[in-house]
């Protein structure tokens, strides 16, 4: 379970969302209320990069006077677009009905609880996971031998949904180096209305043996484990949409399932 | 800068010393031409977020509007405005402290 397996990568990487996107009802100033827009989007993306459509196809139906940053909002919640989309999905959708249906918004921007975006700001924060992730597999190792053009390449590679363009220098930040699985897992732990959670969880354990998802989980989220060390019930644990075993080996879906900002997005969902 | 107003900012009064909530050391060291920080370390709430540490420096130091100004750790990486500092602690603090650099225009790539 621990060589590349090109086919996973791929089929991760071309993970789909449809979305359907409404205009919100009382910022509606057309006479008739605009048709809903219907995408497909990558998982891996962010909503600043795929919704430049929805801004062209809904900015005429709203009063001009009071246009801010546009926003979205699902069931009530804002959606924070520095996560990738496909972790937004698995922490909100909750098996809900497909399309995913997103409400559009150019006013009342709720700034205590989301950040102002953009694309400028979208790939701030995508080479700052990829910096971070690097210190905590490779002790900066890695980023600090990429030049500005690698970083150019990562971004392009995303934003143009171009997978070899990515991975041509993703490899090189996902390589073990000097032949060392990562020193700690690059994750985040996300829950509805509490702060993700991020830990220190290394892939090897003290005793010399590879650590597994499992293993992640009685670390950082050990409320969710039993005694014997199995999920409880009434809790899920999904990424990239899929429940995850706990036997899966660390490095393996680090290398596999992590999103290209370089983390593992888990979202934590209970029955409650 | 005045020594009541150091203390008076930063210091959360929410909990008590003997609160269950325990804070952690921050260490604040400026970085190309942002100005230094007379009193660097502070105790802080872990439940706050990089954004609160940002808010509480740009005031502390009296920054314009206009003026940016960037939060690294471990002189490696600009940490997520959303971040929790509990969360950076346990990730990239080093002898019981977390350092973060903070400066005015973007200093290390």
């Amino acid at each position: 379970m621990t060589g590349e397996n090109k086919e996973i990568l791929r089929e991760i990487w071309e993970g789909k969302l449809p979305i359907r996107f409404l205009l919100a009802d009382d910022e509606v100033s057309a006479l008739e209320q605009p048709e809903s827009l219907y995408l497909l989007v990558p998982r891996m993306s962010y909503l600043p990069l795929v919704t430049d459509k929805v801004y062209k196809h809904f900015i005429r139906a709203v009063n001009q006077d009071c246009i801010e940053e546009m926003w979205f909002e699902f069931e009530g919640q804002p959606l924070k677009w520095q996560y990738p989309i496909g972790a937004l999905f698995d922490l909100y959708w909750g098996n809900n009905v497909l399309p995913w249906n997103l409400i559009v918004h150019f006013q009342k921007f709720p700034a205590d609880e989301i950040l102002k975006g953009g694309k400028e700001a979208a790939e701030f924060h995508f080479i700052s996971c990829i910096k971070e992730a690097d210190s905590l597999k490779h002790k900066c190792h890695v980023i600090h031998g990429l030049q500005k053009k690698d970083h150019k390449q990562l971004w392009l590679g995303l934003l143009n949904d171009k997978f070899d363009q990515f991975w041509g220098v993703n490899r090189r930040l996902m390589e073990r180096v000097n032949d060392e699985s990562f020193r700690y897992v690059p994750f985040r732990l996300h829950q509805v209305d509490k702060p993700f959670l991020q830990e220190l969880v290394p892939t090897i354990k003290e005793d010399g043996s590879c650590g597994n998802f499992g293993d992640l989980l009685e670390i950082a989220l050990p409320e969710a484990i039993d005694e014997e060390g199995k999920i409880k019930k009434g809790y899920r644990i999904i990424t990239q949409g899929i429940e995850i075993p706990q036997n899966t080996d660390l490095q393996w879906m680090s290398y596999h399932l992590s999103y290209p900002d370089n983390f593992l997005h888990v979202a934590v969902l209970t029955d409650t | 800068m005045a020594d009541n107003e150091e203390t008076a900012v930063p210091v959360e009064s929410t909990t008590s010393v003997t609160g269950e909530k325990k804070k952690v050391d921050l260490l604040l060291k400026s970085a190309g031409d942002a100005p230094i920080l007379k009193k660097k370390k502070w105790s802080v709430d872990p439940d706050k977020k990089v954004v609160w540490v940002i808010d509480f420096l740009r005031r502390y130091l009296k920054c314009q509007p206009s003026e940016s100004l960037f939060i690294y750790v471990n002189q490696a990486f600009v940490p997520s405005a959303d971040q929790s500092i509990r969360n950076l602690y346990q990730c990239f603090a080093a002898d019981g402290k977390l350092v973060l650099y903070y400066c005015k225009t973007p200093a290390w790539g």
